[in-house]
């Protein structure tokens, strides 16, 4: 690993002109660590932002819930609010990773978290890093995109923000020109050639925190992995609607795990919206929330298993059982 | 008076006939009605309480004043020619003590014997180019990206399922065949199929699994003017001791071989890898100690695996399910370098009565690291080939899968003739099928149909492999003053348990307590030779070494006592501690003792022969419980039953962690590891724990272990046979089983990840 210098941050203030290309905010370190022992990323500085209380907390006000940037994947799973009302951000934060990297990973930083692509971690010159093209679009890629946004097929990886979009929350950004806000659904975007990211966040910018509009929706988060717990989503659904006598309505269903980054799935949401839930409607949506996805050679499954996973999202949401 | 006799030595199925000496008179076997206060129950590990505080000194943690750190360059190419290394970069920042590079090193041949330790052919991505020792770890991995080196690259093969095409690079001169194809042969093959009534044929692949063993390998390395130590976690101290001295031409008394404590093996630390070299010449050029020791990378990317394999497997039965023929022709992936060939035929050639049979397995070369061998090499695979030939070949007949294979469990072992010395299966059958309920299974063919979401299935598999140990096998144990005794031998405890059931077979032995038994082991200064801990030889081996010992301590304590309180010998025992007279208490050991003041008594004892009429094999049986989620895909094991012979069981609890362990590994086989290789770039796309998926604790089902515990009077004095292999063999084909079992599907491509069964599920849709 390259040598770097670590400061702790003062303030907000004090943060924002510190940092740039070369000089990166760490939090849990969860991804920044490993990213920098790979070589990916080589940062000359570290600024810590733990010493940040104004950027660690969970509360709820007249608008809904606000999360510090700083609040960690486990205090989100363990809070009783979070759980109570906003179950999908909890079921997702509680399906990550593994208990350790949940206790230092903190919400700010899983937003940001660089793909999982195994190029990309490799000794890969692959497009995201910089190279000219995309080697797993067609290598070995049973864990990459169906949806063809970018020249990069790797797939967002974190969960909670599939949960964050369908609760339709925004995130607060401090910049050097004062503060602003985006919905999250916004803030993620495929990367293009000259910003090969998949998220909105300046050089020179901070998250400091999520907003969570206050709802009456049910939700819940579904995540299929290849082991019991601590694996990246092979795909994973967010959804969320208000159910009466089993009639959904505003339904908000994000696929995550098929995309550069969380997939909302408005044609699907107009289908059922209003509507009585019913088998054949429930069976309908599944097939319709897989069109549109092109596999690449080794991903086939992700469609039938996108299509299983909202049916039974929605089953679960309206109290069916199969 | 000492024996020479000749014997087979069996190291994870590679038999060799090699001299050994042995006790004259061998102790009678316990008999199947012994009372016996110690051997047979079960005790937590002696070493528990060291290993959980972090008492316990693995490899990895020794540290010596003035070490110093090494890292490894590997090369980025699958197939590179060294045409240039510039370490003097490196060489130059401050911290650096020693580069190694071809240029440098010794003149030591290492892989294959032959080769040498860092090449100018570097045949896979992650061969060894050069070596730092630096004065810490950091600085070392700074130093390597100093090295300049200039490659040619040259093409390569990395599948091989193709490597065997005339159009594939050649890894090796002499092509990507690695030696002769292995063939075993017995009656009339086409005979045989002629004469079936009934037919299956199938494709079996099964994937590269990686060993993983929590500790990496490597050694730390320390020279005392011309003495070497090796600090090394290996699956044979003394056989560092052997590869050390060899390789640097010292005589055997000069180099000290340790390995007291060790974090894993599973087949892939046997001595003789470059790495321990690097280390030896790294610490003997710089006058300092030297610690090298992989990264998980490293461990991925060259300390070996479990080859892929496919397999073509034909069975042919009659009406009544004999079996009438067994043909495979298979494939096994070794990497760029192999001394020999794992064997997919083993269980097909032993499990059932078969007249008619033919068996190829065609080792492939490839530019990957080399293969190791990893916890019953070969039979894991086969049975998942065998075994899932056994329930399709059932579901033809309309026969139940266990009878078919009742009816033609092997009667005596076919290769040599002989009949098994213990072969208990039908008990392991009726007791696994009871625990798991296997009369409630349901029909494979109804499944399919099934609207479940949660889908259950109930699969089994047979057991075979050796495990019986042998000769030559040394201890020695010493009564002190205080009256406690130390057993004392050079071989190792992997993990699995070996330290404790030494003690307890002393203290059995002896009459003592086992609190009252230390065990010195692992150090080649502090006991005699122990054999390679691989192919669950071990217990087998070790064991009646330890008792023989002991015996030799008892006659000898004995003697002393009949002659210090002037009574006959010939009527004294020792129980509890306590020297008896009939049964009449006559002094403890350890009063005695202190009357001897610095009186030491020395038993010594070996491993007694093999018999040479029986064969002796361990065998088995598990059934599997499986639950298929149709929305996810995913396959959770609900339950795993195993019935394994091993003989005596010393210790019931280490026993059983022995077989849990297997299972677990089985396991992952079967539905979640795999290593994953872009082939046009020729790399491994996961040498990490993130995309290499081992279970989890949250993927380890209910493990039911059944002790079948019946003494194999005619193997050795103890009766115990090994069980670090036999928890493996099964697993993986039970799981296969009983996924199809539960889909009305089968997936003949391991692992069974949820892809793969959600691809199944649409195929009948």
């Amino acid at each position: 690993m390259k040598n770097f210098t670590h400061i702790d941050a003062q303030s907000i203030e004090h943060t924002i002109p510190l940092l740039d290309y070369y000089a990166r905010p760490l939090a849990g370190g969860t991804d920044l660590i490993p990213l920098m022992r790979e070589g990916v990323w080589q940062p000359d500085r570290l600024v810590n932002l733990k010493p940040l209380a104004d950027l660690h907390f969970l509360r709820e006000a007249g608008d809904g819930l606000h999360i510090g940037a700083l609040t960690t994947l486990d205090e989100l799973d363990r809070s009783p609010l979070v759980r109570e009302r906003y179950q999908a951000l909890a079921e997702a934060a509680h399906s990550a990773a593994s208990p350790q990297l949940r206790n230092m990973a903190t919400l700010g930083g899983n937003l940001l978290q660089q793909v999982r692509c195994w190029y990309y971690r490799g000794p890969f010159n692959c497009w995201m890093k910089g190279g000219d093209h995309c080697p797993a679009r067609s290598g070995e890629n049973e864990h990459h995109a169906v949806f063809d946004q970018s020249p990069c097929v790797a797939v967002y990886p974190s969960d909670p923000p599939a949960a964050l979009i369908t609760l339709d929350a925004s995130i607060r950004i401090v910049g050097p020109d004062g503060a602003r806000s985006v919905k999250v659904a916004d803030f993620l975007a495929p990367p293009d050639e000259l910003h090969r990211v998949m998220h909105g966040l300046g050089l020179n910018e901070l998250i400091t925190e999520i907003v969570v509009p206050h709802t009456t929706a049910r939700s819940l988060y579904l995540k299929a992995m290849d082991r019991a717990v601590w694996a990246y989503a092979l795909v994973s659904v967010a959804v969320a609607g208000e159910v009466a006598n089993g009639t959904i309505t505003n339904p908000r269903i994000v696929l995550g795990a098929v995309a550069n980054v969380p997939v909302r799935l408005g044609a699907v949401e107009a289908l059922i919206d209003g509507q009585l839930l019913t088998d054949e409607l429930i069976k309908e949506a599944g097939t319709m929330a897989t069109h549109g996805m092109e596999p690449l050679a080794h991903n086939h499954y992700k469609l039938p298993l996108a299509r299983n996973l909202v049916r039974q999202a929605l089953r679960d949401l309206t109290g069916q059982r199969m | 008076m000492p024996k020479l006799i000749k014997s087979e030595i069996n190291v994870e199925g590679r038999i060799t006939e090699e001299y050994a000496v042995v006790d004259g008179d061998e102790l009678a076997a316990w008999g199947e009605n012994e009372e016996l206060a110690i051997v047979g129950q079960p005790a937590p590990r002696i070493d528990g309480a060291a290993k959980t505080t972090g008492e316990a000194r693995f490899s990895y943690d020794v540290q010596l004043p003035g070490m110093l750190y090494a890292k490894v360059l590997r090369s980025p190419h699958p197939n590179a020619r060294v045409l240039r290394v510039d370490a003097s970069r490196a060489e130059q920042l401050p911290g650096v003590v020693v580069v190694l590079t071809h240029e440098t090193a010794p003149d030591i041949k290492v892989r294959e014997g032959k080769l040498p330790l860092l090449p100018e052919d570097a045949r896979f991505a992650g061969e060894l180019v050069a070596a730092v020792a630096a004065t810490d770890p950091d600085i070392a991995a700074d130093a390597l990206a100093l090295i300049e080196v200039e490659y040619e690259t040259l093409p390569f093969i990395t599948d091989f399922t193709l490597a065997l095409e005339g159009s594939a690079p050649k890894v090796r001169p002499n092509g990507n065949v690695v030696s002769q194809p292995s063939v075993t042969e017995r009656g009339d093959l086409k005979a045989g199929l002629a004469v079936a009534d009934v037919r299956v044929e199938l494709t079996v692949r099964t994937p590269t699994a990686v060993h993983n063993a929590l500790e990496t390998h490597g050694c730390v390395a320390a020279w005392e003017g011309d003495q070497l130590t090796m600090y090394e976690s290996s699956q044979h101290v003394y056989g560092v001791r052997t590869f050390a001295a060899k390789k640097l031409g010292l005589p055997v008394s000069k180099v000290r071989a340790i390995g007291t404590y060790m974090g894993g093996g599973f087949g892939a630390k046997f001595p003789g890898q470059p790495y321990s070299m690097v280390a030896a010449t790294l610490a003997k050029r710089s006058r300092r100690p030297v610690h090298l020791m992989y990264d998980r990378e490293g461990e991925n990317l060259e300390s070996g695996y479990r080859g892929a394999s496919v397999q073509h497997v034909k069975l042919g039965a009659k009406r009544d399910g004999s079996l009438t023929a067994i043909e495979l022709d298979g494939l096994t992936e070794c990497g760029s370098y192999a001394n020999w060939v794992v064997s997919l035929g083993g269980p097909y050639a032993m499990m059932y009565t078969c007249p008619n049979v033919k068996l190829t397995t065609t080792g492939v070369h490839t530019n990957i690291g080399p293969f190791q061998a990893f916890r019953a090499p070969g039979f894991v695979e086969g049975m998942v080939g065998l075994e899932q030939g056994m329930d399709l070949l059932a579901e033809k007949l309309g026969m139940d899968p266990l009878e078919l294979r009742r009816r033609n469990l092997a009667k005596l072992d076919q290769s040599e003739d002989k009949p098994f010395s213990s072969f208990p299966v039908e008990e392991c059958y009726r007791r696994g099928a009871e625990a798991i309920g296997w009369n409630k299974r349901k029909p494979t063919n109804d499944q399919s149909r099934s609207s479940e979401r949660l889908r259950r299935g109930t699969g089994m598999a047979s057991q075979i492999w050796w495990g019986g140990g042998g000769p030559p096998a040394y201890a020695e144990v010493q009564l002190n003053g205080d009256g406690t005794a130390t057993v004392l031998t050079g071989a190792q405890d992997l993990g699995t348990g070996a330290r404790t059931i030494f003690a307890q077979v002393a203290a059995e032995e002896l009459g003592l307590e086992l609190g009252s038994v230390g065990v010195t082991i692992g150090d080649t200064y502090a006991g005699p030779f122990g054999p390679a801990s691989g192919g669950s030889v071990t217990t087998g081996s070790m064991t009646p070494a330890v008792r023989s010992a002991a015996n030799d301590l008892r006659v000898q304590l004995c003697s002393i006592v009949a002659q210090l309180e002037d009574v006959p010998e010939e009527e004294l025992e020792v129980r509890g501690g306590t020297v008896y007279r009939r049964d009449t208490p006559v002094s403890s050991v350890k009063s005695i003792m202190r009357k001897l003041g610095d009186v030491m008594l020395i038993g010594k004892g070996s491993r007694g022969p093999n018999p040479s009429d029986v064969s002796v094999v361990t065998s088995g049986a598990q059934f599997a419980e499986v639950e298929v989620d149709t929305v996810t895909g995913r396959v959770r094991v609900i339950k795993i039953v195993a019935a394994h012979d091993s003989g005596r069981i010393v210790n019931p609890q280490t026993f059983t962690s022995q077989i849990q362990g297997g299972i677990i590994q089985g396991l992952g086989l079967a539905l979640t590891e795999q290593r994953v290789i872009d082939h046009r770039a020729g790399q491994i796309l996961n040498p990490n724990l993130e995309w290499y998926k081992l279970p989890t604790v949250a993927d380890i089902p209910e493990i039911v272990n059944l002790l079948i515990d019946i003494p194999d009077t005619k193997a050795n004095s103890l009766g115990s046979k090994g069980a670090g292999e036999p928890g493996i063999i099964p697993t993986a084909a039970a799981i296969a089983n009983a996924v199809a079992n539960a889909l009305g599907v089968r997936i003949f491509e391991l692992p069974i990840t949820p892809a793969r069964v959600l691809e199944a599920l649409e195929t009948i849709a």
